[in-house]
């Protein structure tokens, strides 16, 4: 029947292609991760790159959980959690998501710092950051949020940037193919560090929250499994392939040309953007800090959003952008407090601003290795998924993604504790 | 007050002090107005066992006291219309009637009416969510202490409508009888944050004609497919038939294409054909606005034979703001209100005394247009021609508004983002 084809036909095609794992896979490249792949490719040229191969066969089974959830039960996250193991258990699992959201919130108002100081200058940041927390605060009230989202996902096509400044810059391919594959390791702290934050930034507890909500709102059915697997997957496969050039665009040019980038260092931002040199000459700054603020942008004006959803999703609170104060206090005093507190955090004079966009990637990273084991008592209870529960073969994989973030976890915690070990 | 939270976890010992097990849940059988606690569920060393509850003797401060000793006890026997408390009602979202939305249960109160422990009501505070995790006594002297009263948050369990859907059917379709009472709006808010099994198990207990008007009343068209979509295919098309043409048209547009075509032979002929026309038209113009239910009456007939027709149509009241008059090939002459119909003379031919200059818009004309003509002339409704003149159909002005304001000015719902 062709009269079906007229009308909104076209709008759906695009609505689809842009499904909730794109977008999630999108919005993962934020401050945090441009600022943790940035720092890998110019501390240790290629050596991590075949990490992003680990992390995204990590990542895969997380978010096929996920997704599966939210498409055959309809709900969020928090949601399964509140219902499955009671108020206790859900509140630690509320703390945990709070604490590790809050600290990439303070990244992501850090990013857009540290962007407009590359712009305007350094002191541009306490114009610029207090400016982002009421865009981001009056955006998401007003309730042109989809809207926002979208061109904000549309604008990470910067990151196309890299590609062309990767290729530009002429880096031994066969050098970097060899250590996509090839697994490099360096017992040092530093190295260990900048490891579990790449592994941190790519696999976070809030993009499981976020995608499962995305997918739960989209009213996806059953029916609609293989699509949701489909563009889980090709999010991913999104997400490493920019992962994958901002590495080696910072390989091919700061690591190669020797510069030493000390996260704590104010100027370490602009010693990245040296990686978009050889697309952007002269203007590589700008267009590194452009890139930054969107990013920043885009993560700052979703992530507070879904963590105050999840909360006040799994303890029943009044919720809703358009409540107003005294319909959904508990709603607007989290998502206030969030932006404030990230805002104020990241204005604090003198903070070091790639630290602390680095920061929460290990935050997250140690994080993991609580929530899988979570995800996976519900993606195996038959009276939340019916017949739609995990696989053997699923559950082998997510036991053994565990088994690696434990270790990675318990390698860091050594790293920190006793240094000594790793000289 | 009792809560459940108080048994739960609560030690139990048989007539000689013996340790039998932990509470694991109680079970209620679902009677009107309060169910009735009949068993507990006991987890013992080894396995999960449940009891009649007519084997308590007593129970304070997190101990049970049992009347036999653990070797005579027999096993509670399962009833249909029996639920287990914590298992399926608490951390579980219900429907508060009153308040007319979705909470979720922290806690469920408890009382000792004769002889017999009924539920008797839904915590949905803070105060619930702290005893739950051992917090309430605390909690409650921080209040004590800074002079702040912290009251409970309970309703009634007459107030409240359980939306738990992975037990049988049967149970729901009683259940949910309390809220097919409420105006379909509501019943849409309250729809539109359950998950899509909730949201069927709703509809279920939903006559066509109700359903119509609430699957009408949810503004987002993919909920409403996503609706539809889980319904088997019969009860699918009995509640589009109750619609309106054009808000089916609208709807199918967003389904996939087999499964609307499925929809659209299941439903009576007249019906789909009236929204297989509609779905011909663009959606950003007046034919893709407009429904097809209007009134026309022929030119020739006299008042009182277009009082007859209008009977016998029975037309719904959104469509009777204007009588249309046209002539043999439903070409547009004119228009009479109601009022006009009413006063004149029995006898007296329509074409007499109808308004000839009757505003209308082609059916290509977009929303701005629609919109202006509506405006201008303070039309409820304008009828929408085709090239010859011919009427196809009536766009509402409630349509037309919905379309030219931005969709957030409206202080209308909004659906949840995440």
């Amino acid at each position: 029947m062709s009269l079906l084809r007229s009308r909104r036909a076209r709008l759906l095609v695009l609505l689809s292609v842009v499904g909730p794992g794109i977008i999630t896979g999108n919005v993962d490249n934020d401050a945090t991760g441009l600022t943790g792949y940035a720092l890998a490719g110019s501390q240790f040229g290629y050596d991590l790159l075949w990490v992003l191969i680990v992390t995204a066969v990590c990542l895969a089974p997380i978010q096929e959980m996920v997704a599966r959830m939210g498409t055959v039960t309809g709900k969020g996250l928090s949601d399964l959690i509140r219902e499955r193991f009671g108020v206790a258990p859900t509140l630690w699992v509320m703390i945990f998501l709070f604490i590790a959201n809050a600290a990439t919130t303070v990244a992501e108002f850090a990013g857009v710092g540290g962007g407009a100081g590359l712009l305007f200058g350094p002191p541009a940041r306490y114009i610029a950051i207090p400016l982002a927390a009421l865009l981001v605060w009056f955006l998401v009230l007003r309730g042109s949020f989809r809207v926002v989202e979208r061109v904000l996902l549309l604008l990470t096509l910067i990151f196309v940037g890299y590609i062309v400044s990767a290729i530009l810059a002429h880096p031994p391919w066969g050098e970097v193919l060899r250590h996509a594959v090839v697994p490099t390791f360096h017992w040092t702290p530093p190295f260990i560090l900048i490891f579990i934050s790449v592994v941190g930034t790519t696999i976070t507890p809030w993009m499981a929250f976020f995608q499962q909500s995305n997918v739960a709102d989209k009213g996806l059915s059953p029916g609609d499994l293989k699509f949701e697997r489909v563009d889980t997957f090709a999010g991913i496969v999104m997400l490493n392939i920019v992962a994958f050039f901002i590495i080696v665009a910072t390989g091919a040019t700061v690591f190669a040309h020797h510069v030493v980038v000390d996260p704590a260092d104010p100027s370490a931002f602009s010693k990245i953007a040296l990686a978009l040199k050889p697309l952007a000459g002269q203007y590589a700054e700008q267009l590194f800090a452009i890139g930054l603020i969107n990013a920043s942008l885009m993560a700052a004006s979703v992530l507070p959003l879904s963590t105050t959803y999840a909360i006040t999703e799994a303890f029943g609170f009044e919720r809703g952008i358009d409540k107003s104060f005294r319909e959904a206090p508990a709603f607007l005093t989290i998502y206030t407090t969030l932006i404030v507190l990230g805002a104020g955090v990241a204005m604090f004079p003198g903070a070091p601003l790639a630290l602390i966009t680095n920061l929460p990637n290990i935050v997250n990273g140690m994080m993991l290795p609580l929530l899988l084991p979570i995800l996976m008592m519900l993606a195996n209870d038959k009276r939340i998924m019916g017949r739609y529960i995990n696989g053997r073969f699923g559950n082998i994989i997510s036991g053994a993604v565990f088994l690696f973030l434990s270790a990675v976890t318990v390698a860091f915690l050594l790293s920190f504790f006793l240094p000594g070990l790793f000289r | 007050m009792i809560f459940l939270s108080d048994f739960l976890n609560a030690e139990v010992v048989d007539l000689r002090q013996h340790r039998v097990g932990r509470v694991r849940d109680l079970v209620v059988l679902m009677t009107d107005p309060f169910p009735k606690v009949t068993g507990v569920v006991l987890k013992g060393n080894r396995h999960i066992r449940s009891v009649d509850w007519s084997v308590v003797r007593s129970w304070d401060n997190k101990e049970l006291s049992l009347k036999v000793d653990e070797a005579k006890l027999q096993p509670h026997v399962r009833l249909e219309s029996e639920l287990w408390l914590s298992r399926q009602v608490l951390d579980k979202q219900i429907v508060d009637m009153d308040g007319r939305r979705v909470v979720r249960v922290n806690d469920l109160q408890l009382s000792q009416v004769e002889g017999s422990l009924l539920l008797v009501g839904v915590d949905i505070g803070a105060r619930g969510l702290a005893r739950r995790v051992g917090l309430e006594g605390p909690g409650r002297r921080v209040a004590v202490g800074l002079g702040l009263d912290w009251p409970q948050k309970l309703i009634s369990w007459e107030a409240v409508d359980p939306v738990k859907s992975d037990e049988s059917s049967v149970k729901l379709r009683i259940a949910h009888t309390k809220l097919a009472k409420l105006h379909p709006a509501d019943i849409a808010d309250i729809v539109n944050e359950l998950s899509p099994e909730d949201r069927n198990a709703v509809f279920a207990a939903l006559d066509d004609e109700k359903a119509a008007d609430t699957l009408e009343e949810i503004d987002e068209p993919q909920m409403q497919a996503s609706i539809l979509e889980r319904l088997d295919v019969e009860r699918a098309s009995d509640i589009l038939e109750a619609m309106s043409p054009d808000e089916v048209a609208d709807l199918l547009a967003d389904m996939p294409r087999e499964r609307a075509q499925q929809l659209l032979q299941k439903m009576e002929e007249d019906e789909a054909e009236d929204v297989e026309e509609l779905l011909a038209y663009r959606e950003d113009t007046a034919g893709g606005l407009m429904t097809t239910q209007y009134v026309a009456v022929r030119h020739t007939l006299t008042a009182a034979e277009a009082i007859d027709r209008l009977r016998e149509l029975e037309p719904d009241a959104e469509s009777v703001y204007y009588v249309y008059v046209v002539d043999e090939e439903e070409h547009l002459l004119g228009v009479l209100s109601l009022r006009d119909l009413i006063v004149a003379k029995p006898s007296q031919p329509i074409r007499d005394f109808m308004i000839k200059n009757v505003m209308s818009v082609r059916v290509d004309a977009g929303p701005r247009e629609v919109a202006e003509v509506t405006a201008k002339y303070n039309l409820l409704a304008v009828p929408v021609v085709d090239e010859h003149n011919r009427i196809q159909g009536i766009v509402t002005v409630d349509d037309v508004m919905d379309r030219v304001l931005p969709p957030r000015g409206g202080g209308g719902r909004r659906r949840r983002i995440f």
